[in-house]
């Protein structure tokens, strides 16, 4: 169990980092053909695409590795059973507005499918497809909270709250 | 339930939840989704998702992951230690010697990336050793690298930039060209009070190097070469009108992995690790536009920012009032947020207040970074802080304190621009061709 979840937290960054690359492709792509006089539709939306998707699928790999930023001051300032249990309250909110972030983003991809939403820039892209993403980015973020909620109840969560990692920030 | 019950309820909410630890950008999302359930009829989860969707996917924010790997790519290169061994040759001569190195090359840096707390980072590697070794006093050396390091924001590229432009709807062109000579104006101040600093204190400053000759010298920072074509061709192509800041960016990652190349610094695990890193950099920032999106959404359903503009309107401040105040309420939230997450959480409420006060979007963009650069130094929460913190194992409150001297030269910086606005402006008019 425990390596089928952290083969699909990295299987998600994985597809991440694809995602950054080929951000950085097609960008170039519209420099080059502008010089050589050839042009790519939509590009400016498949960029936008791809740049959502980069965002979305890395949200658990990152949580996982303590990068995403949190106000610790307070957390810092408590020991033991209470820094616990403040950590658990605020795992539990964050599992919560994980999955109702989960469950709206994958209503939002069936409404787009089921209206056969289409891009309005000159892509024309069915919206579905892209919106994906973000569903399957959050969905995958709500289990890695979850999954954070049973191992810090357990009293196996390890490495939490460190926001000092935080080196290139900003 | 009159407004202001609504505002305080609302910001009460926030604040407990963003002080329980749950991280900022879903924090933002909770207290956006608590207001639209309570306060409106639109059904808050729809709202939610078609909103983010729209923030996350949009073309004008593209330049932002781009030039974060740029950065990621540059800092895993031996650019540091090049930096030093090419700069300080020629600083000798000056009051303060070494010391400028800090001071120089994190404008150079900053140049190149678009992170203050990547821009400390990369130049204090090697800078903070070399300067202990060479019995500089800690003191000056600690505070001048703090200082310095938060040109990363001014001089473009620049993250908060990138940030400031999409949430204000101002041209991310136009901004990274405004901050160019603040950025200079503000590299020439710390120099200066370094001197000033030599000039009282001539005790403290050990004996210069042994002189190299003019060959040596211009050997030693022929390696800095490759990085000035780099900044010459990321900026000067936003400058000239030839590239949009996300094409730039794209050009920029490509002359990183190119320059670490010729180094012999790009291999596959270096590669992967910078792509990683970039990644998840981007997605930490995205997160939390993501839930300010969100914010700005249901802030603006309740009539918050309208209504606090007029609120601020009628009592009749002048602009430089409204200025000050921003300053110190910037500087008390700098205490305890990061400086994405304060001007993203504020924007929508405070900009069109700033609109109606008749202060220009763009000179109020180079403010804002000025003020976030402040709340970089200020503790308990300052991400150059952390990193120094982390680089020299010294308390945080320490840090501060010598870095004192040039959050207050950064007080003056702004004095400065709010009397001669020129600075900020005169660049993007130029590059409009007014």
């Amino acid at each position: 169990m425990r390596s089928l979840l952290n083969a699909l937290y990295d299987a998600a960054a994985a597809l991440a980092a694809l995602c950054m690359v080929g951000l950085l492709l097609i960008v170039l792509g519209g420099v080059a053909g502008r010089q050589l006089g050839f042009y790519l539709p939509g590009s400016d939306a498949y960029a936008g695409y791809l740049m959502a998707a980069c965002g979305f699928l890395a949200l658990a790999h990152t949580l996982k590795r303590g990068e995403h930023i949190r106000v610790t001051l307070l957390m810092n300032a408590l020991r033991g059973g209470q820094r616990r249990a403040l950590e658990l309250f605020a795992l539990m909110v964050a599992s919560l507005l994980a999955l109702i972030a989960a469950f709206y983003s994958a209503r939002l991809v069936w409404q787009s499918w089921s209206f056969q939403d289409i891009s309005t820039l000159n892509d024309a892209t069915p919206l579905w497809l892209p919106q994906l993403s973000m569903a399957i980015g959050n969905a995958v973020l709500a289990i890695a909270l979850l999954d954070d909620l049973q191992l810090e109840w357990r009293g196996q969560r390890t490495g939490s709250a460190d926001a000092g990692d935080a080196l290139h920030n900003e | 339930m009159n407004d202001l019950a609504i505002t305080a309820l609302l910001i009460l909410a926030l604040f407990a939840i963003l002080g329980s630890g749950v991280w900022i950008g879903l924090a933002l999302s909770g207290a956006a989704w608590l207001a639209m359930q309570l306060f409106s009829s639109r059904p808050a989860g729809d709202a939610m998702a078609v909103t983010i969707w729209g923030s996350a996917s949009s073309w004008t924010l593209t330049a932002l992951p781009l030039f974060i790997w740029m950065g990621e790519i540059l800092f895993r290169t031996r650019l540091s230690s090049d930096m030093f061994k090419g700069l300080s040759p020629w600083v000798q001569a000056l009051p303060g010697r070494l010391l400028h190195t800090n001071v120089v090359g994190c404008a150079i840096f900053a140049a190149v990336s678009g992170s203050s707390a990547a821009t400390c980072a990369t130049i204090g590697k090697m800078t903070l050793p070399e300067l202990r070794r060479r019995g500089y006093p800690d003191d000056i050396a600690i505070g001048s690298l703090a200082g310095a390091g938060t040109l990363g924001l001014l001089i473009p590229p620049s993250i908060i930039m990138i940030v400031y432009g999409v949430s204000a709807d101002v041209s991310i062109a136009e901004l990274f060209i405004a901050g160019v000579l603040p950025g200079v104006m503000l590299a020439l101040l710390f120099s200066g009070y370094l001197m000033f600093w030599a000039w009282r204190h001539p005790a403290q400053v050990p004996p210069a190097d042994a002189p190299m000759s003019m060959v040596a010298k211009l050997r030693a920072s022929g390696s800095l070469i490759p990085v000035l074509l780099l900044i010459g061709a990321v900026l000067g192509s936003i400058y000239a009108g030839v590239a949009t800041a996300t094409e730039a960016a794209a050009v920029g990652v490509l002359g990183a992995l190119i320059l670490s190349a010729a180094q012999g610094s790009l291999s596959w695990p270096s590669f992967r690790d910078a792509l990683l890193g970039g990644t998840r950099l981007y997605c930490m920032i995205a997160l939390i536009l993501a839930g300010a999106s969100f914010l700005t959404l249901a802030m603006g359903y309740l009539g918050l920012p309208r209504h606090l503009a007029e609120w601020i309107a009628g009592l009749g401040l002048p602009a430089w009032g409204l200025l000050m105040a921003l300053t110190l309420f910037y500087i008390v939230l700098g205490c305890f947020l990061d400086g994405i997450s304060m001007v993203v959480l504020t924007m929508g409420v405070i900009l069109p207040t700033v609109l109606k006060a008749g202060i220009d979007p763009l000179w109020f963009g180079i403010f804002v970074v000025l003020v976030v650069e402040m709340a970089q130094i200020t503790p308990p929460v300052g991400f150059n802080l952390f990193v120094l913190q982390g680089m020299t194992q010294r308390e945080i409150g320490y840090i501060a304190r010598v870095a004192l001297p040039f959050f207050l030269l950064m007080l003056a910086a702004l004095a400065l621009i709010y009397f001669v606005p020129d600075i900020v402006t005169y660049l993007p008019r130029r590059m409009r061709g007014g």
